[in-house]
């Protein structure tokens, strides 16, 4: 009986080293720059990329514009894309960073020509707790928002337990991707 | 002489009138020149502005690029073990309580609940490295040990330990994970069993009240007390399920609880008296061993959850292996529980249920009192008396018991005007109420054995029942500053110190009501 017992862990031991060796892998990092634009605007057939370099002014201004929500990372330009479905511009895709608990969270924003979010999608995630917040269900949350909204865990986003501070993350990322598309792309476009 | 004199006006007028008009020609001609070239000026400053816009955007470009490229030297230049460290983080969490209470012994007091240590590290992009240290009302813990000549020959060997009252020095996980897919992680090391939703998610800053639940921690239904590592190997996932759904699993091999002892000395003098030495030689449930195991079956624990959407879940977990050492009969326990969450809005409703049934506790007894043959033996030299004692604690044929959370986030705007709110993007205030109870049946509670033999066996069937209100300010996610009030009790007539490890009630105090104050923190 005890010889039996003892085979039946080695097996269970055995078979559980055993099946990652036949299953699928996954990357870490979840979407590439150049896959980012199509993430937020899928029905987009051209993305121009264009780079923002960050200047004080812009800093300020964005500061300014974001109220409470102060950024915990200032990038040193900004990735932007004009989303297009033929000559139509659909919108603009901002591909920004926010620290969670220590790392910073790279994601993409898309953000339509009505200044709401289109939607969000996680590029790369470094923190060891926490990584639902790339979950669907989770980023599905932040369609329609604009800059008004708190996006806030507990106000008008549901947080994930545990994951708390990379949810807030989320929230300021994607004020500081919708005030960037105002200033750079939206009152441009308004003034001509 | 009339008709020259109307010719030569005439002629005057026309030539008038010509010179008029042609000298507004010239300053339309004048106007539109003027006009182009302002426009030529314009756009040359566009074309300007233009040129000088692109070349700002290729320096960052550039700029960016070269950025790239030397980080990237860097990270190829870096040593393995010098990338470790820059992406190893160090954070913490602890908490500390400020409490008063009816009970005698207790009154008042402060207690430094713990301190743990977190290090994690991205090993690589699938494999990572966790690591929590407690540091439970520690302060201070020194050994000394020497061996010495005697004065007038001879040796002496001398060992002191000194220490703080019910300090500890805990690993609470230590793990590695290869992330294969979403769906397959593997995890091996010291690992929280998944035992319930507290054990897995005890960080003292996740939760709203100063204390830790009953089933988990003060009156444990767990087979160990929270938090509860074990040292094993397993898998662990998550997998969509529609849109908003998502089934999560834990499933581990490990060591898992075993009878441990715990040894007890103690000094006394005592009035008109001998002064007594006492041995009290404790076999209890507690986590297993890191080392060599000390029985032969191992233990599997696992839990299964379902997230029909963001914010609500439901799970169910088992845990199933022998607890005896080898020398006594083979026995196990068997562990189960629900547990659960429910969010409308700001409300949420949080609980968690768990059942344990240590079978054969008579059995183990007995087996007790054939390897160790006296429960209790004692002698008198002189002025001391010496007393060893072996027991049995905290066995029941069934521990089970549930808590239950119901809490309430809100932030009223008048305080963003105050200090509470004003530095703070998203503060809030929780009101908690907790309710708890535990029900014991067949709690050993005395045994007694001579010349291998089983002479007394005593159990009783015991129960507990909390309630707890608290207001908890969170000015950020990872802090929490506590308030609450909480009311015990357990059988009339009976001492809650006979069935809590948290406490210290005399005979007869069945009932304890207390105030809490907490701070907990994370970072």
């Amino acid at each position: 009986m005890n010889m039996l017992r003892k085979w039946f862990w080695l097996v269970c031991l055995l078979s559980s080293l055993g099946i990652p060796l036949l299953a699928s892998a996954q990357e870490g990092i979840f979407l590439r720059e150049e896959e980012a634009p199509k993430a937020v605007f899928p029905e987009g057939t051209s993305f121009d990329r264009k780079m923002i370099r960050s200047t004080e002014e812009l800093k300020e201004k964005i500061r300014q514009r974001m109220g409470k929500a102060k950024t915990s990372v200032w990038e040193d330009s900004y990735v932007t894309f004009i989303a297009k479905k033929g000559d139509t511009i659909l919108g603009y895709a901002v591909i920004v960073e926010e620290i969670g608990k220590h790392r910073p969270i790279t994601f993409v924003v898309g953000v339509g020509n009505d200044r709401k979010i289109k939607d969000a999608a996680l590029m790369v995630y470094r923190e060891a707790y926490g990584g639902e917040v790339r979950d669907r269900r989770f980023l599905q949350q932040y369609k329609g928002k604009e800059l008004k909204d708190p996006l806030l865990p507990y106000r008008d986003i549901q947080n994930i337990s545990g994951a708390t501070l990379s949810v807030e993350a989320i929230g300021r990322g994607s004020k500081k991707a919708l005030v960037l598309v105002d200033l750079i792309y939206l009152e441009d476009a308004e003034r001509k | 002489m009339q008709k020259l004199i109307v010719t030569s006006l005439l002629l005057i007028f026309t030539s008038a009138t010509s010179l008029a008009q042609e000298g507004d020609t010239r300053a339309e001609i004048r106007e539109l020149r003027e006009k182009l070239e302002r426009l030529e000026k314009k756009m040359a400053e566009d074309e300007a502005q233009k040129a000088k816009r692109a070349e700002v955007e290729k320096a960052a470009i550039a700029e960016q690029v070269k950025k790239d490229v030397i980080s990237e030297v860097a990270t190829k230049g870096q040593s393995f073990f010098g990338r470790i460290i820059e992406q190893t983080k160090v954070g913490a969490y602890g908490s500390m309580r400020y409490g008063t209470s009816n009970l005698d012994d207790l009154h008042n007091t402060f207690t430094f609940r713990r301190f743990v240590l977190t290090v994690d590290s991205p090993i690589s992009e699938r494999l990572k490295a966790n690591m929590e240290l407690e540091f439970e009302r520690f302060t201070s813990l020194e050994l000394d040990k020497n061996l010495t000549r005697t004065s007038g020959g001879g040796l002496t060997s001398e060992v002191a330990i000194e220490g703080t009252s019910k300090s500890e020095i805990s690993m609470e996980q230590a793990w590695m994970q290869y992330d294969i897919a979403d769906w397959l992680k593997f995890r091996g090391g010291a690992v929280l069993v998944p035992l319930g939703r507290f054990n897995i998610n005890h960080d003292d800053n996740r939760w709203d009240l100063p204390r830790r639940s009953l089933v988990d921690r003060g009156v444990p239904v767990l087979p160990a007390t929270a938090a509860w590592p074990e040292l094993g190997a397993g898998f662990l996932g998550d997998i969509s399920v529609g849109n908003t759904g998502k089934v999560s699993y834990q499933w581990y091999v490990m060591n898992g609880v075993t009878l441990n002892s715990e040894v007890e000395q103690i000094g006394q003098t005592r009035a008109g008296d001998t002064t007594k030495l006492a041995y009290e030689v404790k076999l209890q449930p507690s986590r297993g061993t890191f080392s060599d195991d000390v029985k032969t079956g191992k233990s599997i624990g696992t839990r299964w959850a379902y997230s029909p959407w963001l914010g609500d879940e439901i799970a169910a977990s088992l845990y199933w292996g022998r607890y005896t050492p080898d020398f006594l009969p083979s026995k196990p326990v068997i562990s189960f529980s629900f547990d659960g969450k429910k969010t409308w809005g700001p409300f949420e409703i949080e609980g968690e249920y768990v059942n344990t049934q240590w079978s054969g506790v008579r059995s183990v007894a007995r087996g007790l009192a054939q390897r160790a043959i006296t429960s209790s033996s004692e002698g008198e030299v002189g002025d001391v008396e010496t007393e060893v004692e072996f027991e049995l604690a905290n066995l029941a044929s069934r521990k089970q018991g549930y808590w239950l959370d119901f809490r309430y986030r809100f932030w009223p705007d008048f305080l963003n005007k105050t200090i509470l709110g004003s530095q703070f993007s998203n503060p809030q205030l929780i009101a908690t109420f907790r309710a708890e109870q535990v029900w014991f049946s067949g709690l050993l509670n005395q045994i007694a054995f001579t010349d291998g033999s089983l002479t007394e066996f005593k159990t009783q069937n015991r129960l507990v029942n909390r309630f707890t209100a608290g207001l908890t300010y969170r000015p950020v996610p990872l802090v929490a500053l506590q308030l609450a009030y909480e009311y015990t009790r357990t059988n009339k007539g009976k001492s809650l110190s006979t069935v809590t490890n948290f406490l210290p009630a005399k005979e007869g105090e069945y009932f304890q009501n207390a105030f809490l104050m907490g701070l907990a923190f994370g970072f």
